[in-house]
């Protein structure tokens, strides 16, 4: 069976809900946390609900939005997202008022929006669509599961066409967080140049991006999303590597048939060294692209790197701003997107133009 | 009644609302109204236990009280005990 991606949407710190050219003018930043560019809202969103939604809320019913109109279907049979951290603004809201209201005189909104499937509710509300609903939370495979969830319910055939996608925000507060836990550089670093960086931490990032799948090819139609595949917790570089050979093999192909690798190098060297490993042993000629640079490091953000793999099909063009290494062929056919956050949850995810 | 109005206009977070665009007897809950909803109307409650330390000890009474916003403030009025 065929799975197409009918439509596409993404909302990043990169000007990607605009349409037009892929990265035609990139975002350079000097700062180690990016945030969306945002649209407006209010094309997608009625004024009276807006105002109960936080920016990671928006963020998904615009990106959900933009697939949708992409691929010019109004209600999708299923709605799956994955996010790690949900609505972390909204749930902050919840919890300071609990602590400062001594859990007394707590307002509905910020309870309501709170929790990890409110996205996911929000866009079901929206279109009026009471199918198949559901969140993953899954760290660093929340969007990788989504797909998986996605791939299994168009196989069994209880569905024709899903949305599924993949969202996270970043808060003050969670930056704090993390920046605590050495997960982020320093000192502020030129997001062209990340990649490039010879010290450990990355930028923040946030974004939403997501997928109008269907076994029916729609016109707007580029690629096929071909496999999803995830591995926990390598135990060493030769890991992944037999677990990419092998992914390969089960979608009938061999490194040679893969026209681009999409990796998520971060700008890290720990984090990063696996890249090298990777396309050392299996890829030493291939042309590879990066996208941590343009939306920064978040659990899901493979999900911006599949976003941006499906357009580079489209356009059969790697942009200037995504190279990281080589010159892709003039056809570019097969597009492997291979992620890992933190070194933990390692993901494959195949493209095949159609 | 300015107040009143201000502090719906914050709870709700009325982003498009100005308070002077609030009519004194215009009807809180209609679409002819200010269109709110029924979460709206547990907003409204917090609003009169965090201002006004009121509890509505008769949820019959919340169509009646939360009507407009003179309403409101005619039953704040009524029930004050302690401004916060």
């Amino acid at each position: 069976m065929h799975i197409y991606i009918n439509g596409t949407g993404c909302i990043s710190p990169q000007e990607t809900a605009l349409g037009g050219p892929l990265l035609a003018t990139p975002r350079e930043y000097e700062q180690v946390r990016l945030a969306t560019v945002d649209p407006d809202y209010k094309q997608w969103i009625d004024v009276k609900q807006i105002r109960r939604m936080s920016r990671v809320v928006k963020m998904g019913v615009g990106a959900a939005s933009l697939s949708l109109e992409a691929a010019g279907i109004t209600a999708p049979d299923a709605i799956i997202t994955g996010t790690a951290y949900g609505c972390l603004d909204d749930t902050g809201v919840f919890l300071t008022k609990m602590v400062n209201q001594q859990e007394e005189m707590l307002t509905p909104t910020a309870f309501i929006q709170s929790t990890h499937n409110t996205v996911a509710g929000q866009i079901a509300l929206l279109l009026g669509c009471n199918g198949y609903n559901n969140t993953f939370v899954h760290r660093g495979f929340s969007f990788e599961n989504a797909l998986l969830d996605a791939i299994m319910i168009l196989k069994e055939g209880s569905a024709k066409n899903i949305l599924a996608g993949g969202v996270d925000e970043i808060t003050n507060h969670s930056f704090q967080l993390l920046s605590r836990f050495g997960l982020y550089k320093k000192t502020p670093v030129k997001t062209m140049e990340l990649l490039n960086s010879p010290s450990r931490g990355t930028i923040a990032g946030e974004g939403a991006a997501f997928f109008t799948l269907g076994i029916t090819k729609q016109p707007g139609a580029v690629a096929e999303l071909s496999g999803v595949s995830t591995l926990y917790k390598p135990l060493w570089e030769g890991e992944v590597i037999g677990h990419i050979m092998k992914f390969l093999e089960d979608n009938n192909c061999t490194p040679a048939d893969i026209d681009l690798i999409v990796t998520g190098r971060n700008g890290d060297i720990d984090q990063d060294e696996i890249y090298e490993e990777v396309a050392e042993a299996l890829f030493p000629d291939h042309a590879e692209a990066s996208f941590k640079h343009l939306c920064g490091e978040y659990p899901t953000a493979a999900s911006f790197g599949v976003w941006m793999a499906n357009a580079v099909i489209a356009q059969q063009e790697v942009p200037e701003a995504a190279v990281f290494f080589g010159a892709a062929p003039e056809k570019i056919k097969k597009v492997l997107v291979y992620n890992h956050h933190q070194g933990t949850h390692h993901s494959l995810v195949l493209l095949t133009a159609c | 009644m300015a107040d009143l109005k201000a502090q719906i206009i914050e709870q709700l977070n009325l982003q498009e609302v100005a308070p002077d665009s609030i009519g004194n007897d215009q009807p809180l809950f209609t679409k002819e109204g200010l269109g709110l909803d029924s979460i709206d109307a547990l907003e409204l409650i917090v609003l009169l236990q965090q201002h006004y330390n009121i509890r509505i000890a008769n949820p019959d009474e919340g169509p009646k009280i939360f009507h407009s916003v003179r309403t409101m403030a005619t039953y704040i009025t009524e029930n004050q005990t302690i401004k916060a």
